[in-house]
């Protein structure tokens, strides 16, 4: 259950986008949500849908892993589903049952959306989470939100801080296994019983969890400052991205996929 | 009496992904009830996961793992009444405790089982007893004692449920020596009383050497060879070619004997070389040599 979560889940490969410049891919990203979410008519959702596919296929990610997100938002997307059939209002009723009437107009609504939103994770979590490490993503983060440095925002900070975060996801996830597999060899039961007693055994996994969470995070500013971190200033980068041409191709590539989505 | 038998064994780390590993390849091993069995094998070697099926956490990916004759996988429903039968220690368990006082963490377990309170108060107080665990210990917060003390308690809150086969990964890592000492005292203390089979994980070669009487040795996720201390200690040369290695004091054995001084065979641990040097000393007959 644990390892739902596709952020920072990167799955090593040597596709086209593994080797596109991170900068660009969160440029690329951008595009790609607002070209998701300007799709209107029935050919710009079939763009969409073509293009996230290709998407998919071209970064060799196998399918089952890109669709196993989809556990995580099932709900939301079964919500969204429901709310739309049952909301819509328009022409074409179909049945009314009560005072629930469904029109034809909103099963294709919540179809629409359920697309949009099964695209939406797809194409982010193949363009970010899966071919992108988690320190070439803060590091073209950083890079750039640079320019805001002028307004004085500690960009390096918050780079600094999202990589640490994004490096102890899977340690805290191992360390999670480790505590839950410790309890349960202690005869501790985790999918029984009611949401009650469900949350009651969630306290002999955090409490352990947190205590060796901030032990850690202890020793890791320690070890920080044994070897002079002292922040931003003045600091170098000991791999500096540059763009390629092969970047370019991609953003005018993601910049056509966008203009059709909205033109059409 | 084989308390626990293990018949072609293999288990997949992450299964279909680019991290898919092989941990355990046809594992074929049995251990004697009364038993204390030491696995060594260099990290890596599939120790961890090993101890994980024997317990249930892990299922194995082919092969069965028969206790008292019955695979454990028959019922998966009732893992639970295996696992209270099959007490695991993880590596570094201290980080597990989680309760306000020690005695309520060490009846944890117990408590789990469905005990009532009395029987789970017995419980506590011989767990607690056999870990060298006083008294005054018992309505203080696990946080506030020591490395050792903590091990102890976690190792307590095992022992509390009464398993019939122990087995402990690591027990003695990073302590130091009254720790470690402390750690297999309790240990032997359970073994005595009770008649459990004991397995110990354990990159110490001196405390297999001490404490066990079966060795099983783990290489690249197989069994290399089982069996007696010495039956495995007398194969040093082949033991180094895996990583591993055997007891210090065996290896002064063994160069006294290249440089002529022959003190006799099976000496593994420092008791057994102490007896045999002593007649050197108090000028008796010369010893073996």
């Amino acid at each position: 259950m644990l390892r739902d979560i596709t952020l920072g889940q990167y799955f090593p490969g040597n596709s086209v986008f593994h080797r596109t410049d991170p900068r660009v891919k969160i440029v690329l990203t951008m595009l790609y949500i607002v070209a998701v979410f300007m799709a209107d008519s029935l050919l710009s959702y079939l763009i969409m849908t073509a293009g996230t596919i290709l998407l998919i296929a071209v970064s060799r990610i196998p399918l089952k892993t890109v669709t196993s997100g989809f556990k995580t938002i099932l709900f939301i997307i079964i919500f969204t589903a429901v709310l739309n059939i049952f909301w819509t209002k328009g022409e074409n009723l179909l049945f009314s049952f009560g005072i629930i009437n469904v029109y034809a107009e909103g099963l294709i609504h919540a179809g629409k959306m359920v697309l949009r939103l099964a695209c939406l994770l797809m194409g982010t979590s193949v363009l970010i989470s899966y071919t992108t490490s988690p320190i070439a993503l803060t590091d073209g983060l950083e890079r750039l939100l640079s320019p805001l440095k002028v307004i004085k925002l500690p960009v390096h900070e918050f780079a600094m801080m999202m990589t640490i975060a994004l490096r102890f996801i899977p340690t805290l996830i191992e360390e999670t296994d480790k505590i839950m597999n410790a309890q349960k060899a202690r005869g501790a039961d985790f999918t029984e019983g009611n949401l009650l007693q469900r949350a009651k055994a969630l306290i002999p996994i955090l409490i352990p969890l947190f205590v060796s969470a901030f032990m850690r995070a202890g020793e890791l500013a320690t070890a920080m400052e044994c070897r002079c971190y002292h922040g931003g200033e003045g600091r170098t980068r000991m791999t500096v991205l540059k763009t390629k041409p092969l970047d370019w191709i991609l953003l005018s590539v993601f910049i056509a996929y966008g203009v059709g989505i909205i033109l059409l | 009496m084989t308390k626990i038998e293990l018949k072609g064994v293999s288990y997949l780390y992450g299964g279909k992904t680019p991290f898919e590993k092989k941990a355990l390849n046809n594992i074929n091993a049995c251990i004697e009830e009364g038993s204390i069995t030491g696995i060594i094998g260099h990290t890596g070697s599939g120790k961890s996961t090993l101890v994980q099926l024997l317990n249930g956490l892990l299922r194995p990916t082919e092969g069965q793992i028969l206790l008292d004759g019955r695979d454990i996988w028959e019922k998966p429903k009732k893992m639970r009444a295996l696992r209270f039968k099959v007490g695991l220690v993880f590596q570094y368990p201290e980080y597990q405790l989680f309760e306000e006082t020690v005695k309520q963490d060490i009846a944890f377990g117990p408590k789990n089982m469905g005990l009532s309170s009395d029987e789970a108060e017995r419980r506590v107080m011989d767990a607690a007893k056999f870990c060298g665990l006083g008294q005054e210990l018992m309505g203080k917060s696990p946080f506030e004692l020591s490395g050792g003390q903590k091990r102890r308690v976690a190792i307590a809150g095992v022992m509390a449920m009464s398993p019939e086969v122990l087995i402990l990964d690591e027990p003695a890592a990073g302590l130091d020596p009254q720790g470690r000492s402390d750690i297999f005292g309790g240990i032997c203390e359970y073994r005595r009383k009770t008649g459990a089979t004991v397995i110990i994980v354990s990159h110490s070669m001196e405390d297999i050497a001490r404490y066990c009487d079966r060795v099983l040795v783990m290489s690249k996720g197989q069994v290399w060879a089982e069996g007696s201390c010495d039956e495995i200690f007398s194969r040093a040369d082949e033991l180094e070619a895996i990583g591993l290695d055997i007891p210090q004091i065996a290896r002064l054995v063994r160069l006294l004997k290249e440089k002529g001084v022959d003190l006799g065979d099976k000496l593994y641990t420092v008791g057994d070389v102490y007896r045999a040097l002593l007649p050197y000393f108090t000028g008796g007959d010369g010893g073996a040599s």
